[in-house]
């Protein structure tokens, strides 16, 4: 018995494992050493400048090798003027590979500068600033400042929402089920704000080797599934023992605006680091607005519950703080590349909570979501968000 | 059960691991990690002092070989052919030019372009005969496409090098005319796209000396070139004689007090105009090099394309002086380059400096 088991067992790997040897064999024969069956065209050299900062008497672009072939990066210009500068580590890029570019350089505040780098076959590739602003170093300081920003972004709306809590304690079944599908409406509008955000970023500042927006569309389906398994897992462990079933939704709604509000503090720390002060401060009050409905989101599956005011501050803790998380890496490492992974986690997190929602509003009786309150809340929360987003 | 529970608990972890390791990968600079290697140091144009553990990205140095194309040689190289008597007198003087257009040479440092040249260099050899002379020049075409040489200067139709395209891969036809006027000459390729052959390095300068000769000077050869690397029809480097700063960093050594006579000639594409400056200095100045008497005494001297002249100068103080285009934008990309007045043997005694 088990001999078959075993020579069976051999038989399913060694199925599984055929097509995959004769895939490489054909590989090897197309591609291979002294393959010349494909072997037309030139390959040309790409390269993306990624990011440009400005510090004392120094203006500091990364760039990174976005082209099929190595390249050597040969000059750099500022402004179309050949300029002196340092490569670390190296001039050579292998695939992928990215250095720093240092141009020493007096520029002025405020101004537009366009910064090229020539590779080795004479191509120019550039990135233009729109006004050149003094980079901040990392520092404690700035550190502090970019938690004290996400305090503000992150915790203080999420609590403030909270604050919500006792006025949907008290009201209707109808009216209860008007906001939860408001919250869902909000956060569908936050949800697709966020692709969009990320598709933009990857347009701009992504090189086309990423494929940015199928990686928006890959990020946002794992973020989405990994959250939904195991909210569900989570729901299913704990609903029937220590905790109440409102708890666990609300906890797993507080997880996802978590890493919405992640993918937030990022926006908001690589503005800051990249010297975009007044679209930081846009993007500040903006956030600083959107979040308070956060709060909302969390407190409404807890209504129908006795109040547990610990509970609900912890919540508020998972989501806002990830804001503070977000400034830092934002500000510190910024690279178009995290910007968008982390903008897709977040929204591929806020459709996961979406989902829960309209779930918890089925479960409380409701077979479909053609109820007027339903429908009417989803379209408000949307509604409500665009006017905001127009005013901010 | 409980296998297909691990299973998939495995397929969870392993998916998760993939995609964690696989931002990391990307999200951080993947950067080659070298050992720590000593800084070394450079000078920015305006004299700071930077250092770096990375490469130096700086117009003084070429990749470790040796430049095929050296414009200090270029700068006072002449060729005057192979020189023999005809029966009537006249000196004949033969020459060799031979085009290729498949050659890649380092324009800048680590910029390879593929150059289209006239004997291996771009400019072409500065041919020189004088006035009366009769010039017989053996043109092969190795190259790819077809090519021609068209000497500026006064010669009949059929020797005007338009009309008689030489064919590619090793076509011949000899140019025969002779030398006049007095002046300095451009020669190039006159193949359409003529632009492109042109912008691509097929050119050079044709000296005319007057029978009796010049005063005797340090004379040189400047062409003012540029390239288009990236063929967007705008050149992205400058420079007096192909190198851009080439001059910079090694600066033609004059000894003060001695006539200096430059041949220029403006062989630019794409831009309108072109010019030149001299610092701490004015020079006489004889327009296409025709007429024996100075047409200007300037430090400015402004070119359109084909546009040439000769410079006439003397330093009567030491030291270092720019010669770039006053058109900065060319002067900072490449079309900057510096003379070194020496310090006269006298003074050396003077003052013990070796």
């Amino acid at each position: 018995m088990e001999e078959i088991k075993k020579t069976s067992k051999a038989k399913l790997v060694a199925s599984g494992i055929t097509p995959i040897i004769i895939l490489a064999g054909m590989i090897v024969y197309i591609f291979g050493p002294g393959a010349d069956l494909l072997d037309f065209g030139t390959p040309l050299p790409e390269i993306t400048i990624e990011t440009i900062s400005f510090s004392d008497s120094k203006i500091i672009a990364t760039v990174r090798n976005t082209g099929p072939i190595d390249v050597e990066i040969v000059q750099a210009d500022v402004n179309d003027r050949i300029q002196p500068a340092a490569v670390e580590p190296d001039k050579h890029l292998a695939k992928f590979e990215t250095a720093k570019v240092v141009i020493p350089f007096e520029w002025n505040e405020a101004q537009p500068y366009e910064i090229g780098l020539t590779v080795s076959d004479g191509t120019r590739f550039a990135k233009p600033v729109i006004a050149a602003a003094s980079s901040p170093e990392p520092s404690f300081e700035l550190a502090s400042y970019f938690a004290v920003i996400g305090t503000y972004v992150g915790i203080i709306p999420v609590m403030i929402g909270l604050l919500w809590f006792p006025f949907i304690a008290k009201m209707s079944k109808n009216k209860y089920k008007f906001f939860l599908a408001l919250t869902a409406g909000l956060l569908l509008f936050l949800g697709i704000d966020a692709i969009e955000e990320g598709l933009e970023i990857s347009t701009t500042s992504l090189a086309g080797a990423f494929n940015g927006q199928l990686l928006v569309a890959t990020i946002v389906v794992i973020s989405f599934l990994g959250l939904y398994y195991s909210s569900e897992k989570l729901v299913n462990r704990y609903a029937t023992s220590t905790m109440a079933k409102p708890v666990v939704v609300a906890l797993m709604i507080s997880i996802g605006i978590g890493l919405h509000n992640l993918g937030e503090g990022l926006a908001i720390g690589a503005a800051i680091g990249l010297g975009a002060i007044a679209l930081s401060k846009f993007l500040i009050v903006g956030f600083t607005i959107h979040n308070t409905t956060e709060g909302l989101a969390i407190a409404a599956p807890m209504a129908r519950t006795k109040p547990m005011i610990g509970k609900l501050a912890a919540m508020g803790m998972i989501a806002g703080t990830p804001a503070i998380f977000g400034a830092w890496i934002g500000g510190f490492i910024y690279s178009p590349f995290t910007a968008v992974v982390f903008l897709s986690i977040g929204a591929g997190a806020i459709f996961q909570v979406v989902i829960t929602i309209i779930n918890w509003i089925r479960q409380d009786g409701e077979k479909t979501l053609s109820n007027a309150a339903v429908a009417s809340g989803i379209a408000v929360g949307m509604l409500v968000m665009y006017l905001t987003s127009i005013l901010v | 059960m409980n296998l297909v529970k691990t299973m998939r608990g495995k397929m969870l972890v392993s998916i998760a691991v993939v995609g964690i390791a696989s931002a990391i990968y990307f999200a951080f600079l993947v950067m080659s990690i070298d050992a720590a290697e000593q800084p070394k140091t450079f000078r920015t144009h305006s004299g700071t002092v930077i250092q770096t553990t990375g490469d130096i990205l700086d117009p003084i140095g070429y990749s470790g070989k040796p430049l095929e194309f050296i414009p200090d040689k270029y700068l006072r190289e002449f060729s005057y052919g192979r020189v023999s008597k005809l029966p009537d007198g006249i000196t004949l003087r033969e020459f060799t030019i031979i085009a290729e257009d498949d050659k890649m040479m380092e324009i800048s440092p680590g910029v390879f372009f593929n150059v289209w040249a006239y004997n291996e260099t771009v400019p072409g050899p500065t041919i020189r005969a004088s006035e009366g002379d009769l010039v017989r020049v053996k043109f092969i075409n190795n190259g790819q496409m077809p090519h021609t040489i068209h000497f500026h200067g006064i010669h009949k139709s059929e020797m005007d090098g338009v009309f008689e395209p030489v064919g590619q891969g090793g076509g011949q036809f000899t140019y025969e005319f002779i030398a006049g006027p007095v002046g300095v000459h451009p020669y190039h390729c006159h193949v359409m796209p003529l632009e492109e052959h042109i912008s691509r390095g097929l050119y050079g300068v044709y000296i005319v000396d007057p029978k009796d000769g010049r005063p005797p000077a340090n004379e040189m050869v400047m062409v003012l070139n540029g390239f288009d690397t990236d063929f967007d029809m705008e050149n992205n480097f400058y420079a007096a004689n192909t190198i851009p700063f080439y001059y910079q960093h090694h600066p033609i050594q004059i000894n003060p007090n001695e006539l200096i006579r430059v041949y220029v000639v403006n062989m630019l594409e794409f831009d309108q105009i072109n010019n030149l400056h001299l610092h701490g200095n004015l020079f006489d100045y004889y327009p296409t090099g025709t007429n024996r008497l100075p047409f200007t005494y300037t430090d400015v001297i402004t070119f359109s394309q084909g546009e040439r002249g000769i410079m006439e100068f003397n330093y009567t103080y030491p030291g270092k002086y720019l010669f770039h285009a006053h058109k900065t934008e060319f002067a900072e990309k490449g079309w900057t380059g510096l003379f070194l007045v020496k310090e006269p043997p006298e003074n050396i005694d003077q003052y013990g400096v070796k």
